[in-house]
């Protein structure tokens, strides 16, 4: 009797659902692994135009110098893998990128109950992962074209190798996320010849008119490549520390126009 | 009020000189399905998209389970689930990991995002498709199948507020009927669920309200029976016109009428049970002298309210009591 007095009758409604408590490390493996899904379909697509642009890089600018020498040869081929960097960042993710934002990919992200910055920090370790082989693929093809011996400073290569990317793909992100999308593409295609013909990358600097040699010492261009090329050619060439903080203030500023891209509201 | 999972109160949003949303509120309770219904360019995703910090209001307040989501967005998202008017973008996974991923962002441990991804493959017959690939430029999965997907991963884990906006678009009609009976069911397990659609007649079987927009404003809000006006004995007469032909029932004052709207080349008439032989005597006649292509007798629907509401001319006070101008006149005048 007395039991049967203490119950309740069942509630006619349950109570509604917690809201979303995901740790920061489970959100970014949920993300990373739906990223390089998207993404990892165009894997090979990638490796192909990196190699194809490492072999007209390496073997296509060698027609250009007659009787090249070994010094040329090497400078050349150590510039190459910045080439293949910078396209993946500046040209093939502000392309990504502006195609999620039509299709709607990247609000459909933003709208999830994740840390927005995690977005962008996802897209950074994919790409960086997805650009990466592109030294390997640039050092590769140089290597069987001029048969050259590198003398590589790992610590420094590694190091030079994932700044430049982060670089590049922070640049190429804010790009995406600022323009227009016709506008985004446009920029994109521009900034391939730019880095390709106008950046001292595969030539010394010093080839350049004196004023465009001071336009490039605010460019992050020169700096990545005289970065890997120190990390690739040790005994050759060196570094300065002014190259590192070039090219850091370029990836923080990218950083900082891709996250306030994210995070704003229109 | 204060118990409701999301209430929006004087929302106001512009873009360029379009009044996207103009000076909106109403709430939706936990366990309370509130459908939104509107035209193209109503204002419903505008709407939606303030909800979940993706486009910032003009002036207005929006309360989510609590959390102001208007000053600390973020804090809003964690109470909210949507799934977009846009296809999920899940090319180059399968429903099945899609789901799971989806789950697992919503704080489900993996085991538990694994159960979810066939509970719903089960509640949604998705299993022919579960563990098929999407491909870029649409290949792989259908449009349905793709858009189920991101409904399982809208619901992929409970959510104090789930908003669904248009989630049966290409859907086929077999599976639109377990959509709708799924979210009916996560209203009944205590989520408050705001469902944009313009598929009036279908929604209405698991709405608990509705709310209307129209032109950015809301034009009426309250039950179904309340929209279909109160006279649960009214009918509906449709007329089908003949192309380019007058609407009959516009210029005969013999007919008992109380509501008429008229779409292309379709006219509704609303008729109370009681003048049913007079109309039904009235439309043969016309039939018969060949000033309509045909007619049709059924109880009124909730459709024929909507349709009347948003007509030109129609405003939310008086519109279910008096007559409709069909379009042409509204337009003429």
């Amino acid at each position: 009797m007395h039991e049967a007095l203490t119950l309740t009758a069942p509630s006619s409604e349950p109570p509604p659902p917690a809201p979303v408590q995901v740790s920061l490390w489970a959100g970014f493996r949920a993300l990373l692994r739906w990223s390089l899904a998207s993404i990892g379909a165009m894997l090979p697509l990638i490796v192909v135009i990196q190699s194809a642009l490492a072999a007209g890089i390496v073997v296509g600018f060698g027609f250009l110098i007659p009787d090249i020498t070994p010094d040329s040869a090497l400078f050349l081929s150590s510039g190459a893998p910045t080439i293949l960097l910078l396209t993946v960042g500046l040209v093939i993710v502000p392309q990504g990128v502006s195609r999620a934002r039509a299709s709607g990919a990247l609000d459909f992200q933003r709208a999830l109950p994740v840390s927005r910055p995690l977005l962008l920090l996802v897209d950074l370790v994919v790409w960086t992962l997805i650009a990466l082989p592109g030294v390997v693929i640039g050092l590769l093809v140089a290597w069987l074209r001029y048969d050259l011996s590198y003398s590589f400073d790992w610590p420094l290569l590694v190091l030079a190798s994932i700044l430049v990317t982060t670089m590049a793909t922070a640049v190429g992100f804010a790009i995406a996320v600022s323009l227009p999308a016709m506008l985004a593409q446009l920029v994109s295609q521009v900034l391939v010849f730019f880095v390709l013909l106008f950046s001292p990358i595969t030539f010394p600097a010093s080839q350049l008119p004196e004023w465009f040699q001071a336009v490039h010492r605010f460019l992050p261009i020169q700096p990545a490549a005289e970065l890997l090329r120190a990390g690739i050619a040790s005994t050759e060439f060196t570094a300065q520390g002014r190259d590192l903080a070039v090219l850091g203030l370029w990836t923080a500023a990218g950083l900082l126009v891709s996250m306030r891209a994210l995070v704003r509201r229109r | 009020m204060d118990d409701d999972v999301l209430r929006i109160t004087g929302l106001r949003r512009r873009f360029g000189r379009v009044l996207a949303n103009d000076d909106i509120s109403f709430g939706v309770r936990p366990g309370e399905v509130v459908g939104l219904l509107g035209h193209n360019g109503a204002g419903k995703t505008t709407l939606v998209s303030q909800v979940v910090g993706l486009i910032a209001p003009e002036a207005g307040h929006i309360s989510v389970g609590g959390a102001d989501a208007v000053r600390d967005p973020a804090a809003g998202r964690r109470h909210v689930a949507l799934q977009p008017q846009a296809q999920a973008p899940i090319d180059g996974l399968t429903p099945r990991s899609a789901i799971e991923i989806a789950g697992r962002l919503r704080g489900l441990s993996a085991r538990d995002a694994r159960a979810a991804a066939t509970a719903l493959a089960e509640e949604l017959d998705l299993g022919p498709w579960l563990d098929r690939r999407a491909l870029p430029e649409g290949g792989g999965l259908s449009g349905g199948i793709r858009r189920l997907t991101g409904f399982a991963m809208a619901v992929a884990a409970p959510t104090p507020l789930l908003i669904l906006d248009e989630p049966t678009n290409d859907i086929d009609a077999s599976r639109r009927r377990l959509l709708w009976d799924a979210v009916r069911r996560r209203g009944d397990l205590g989520s408050g669920v705001l469902l944009v659609t313009h598929n009036v007649a279908e929604a209405e079987r698991i709405v608990d309200e509705l709310v209307v927009l129209h032109r950015g404003r809301l034009l009426a809000q309250g039950t179904p029976a309340h929209l279909r006006g109160t006279h649960d004995s009214a009918l509906r007469l449709e007329l089908r016109l003949p192309p380019r032909g007058d609407d009959p029932s516009a210029r005969d004052p013999g007919l008992p009428v109380r509501r008429r709207v008229r779409t292309g080349r379709r006219t509704l008439l609303t008729v109370d049970a009681d003048d049913a032989d007079i109309a039904v005597a009235w439309a043969a006649s016309q039939h018969a002298s060949g000033r309509i292509e045909g007619y049709s007798l059924a109880p009124s629907s909730l459709e024929d309210a909507y349709l009347a509401l948003t007509a030109p001319g129609g405003s939310a006070d008086d519109v279910l009591e008096r007559d409709v101008p069909p379009l042409e006149e509204a337009r003429d005048a």
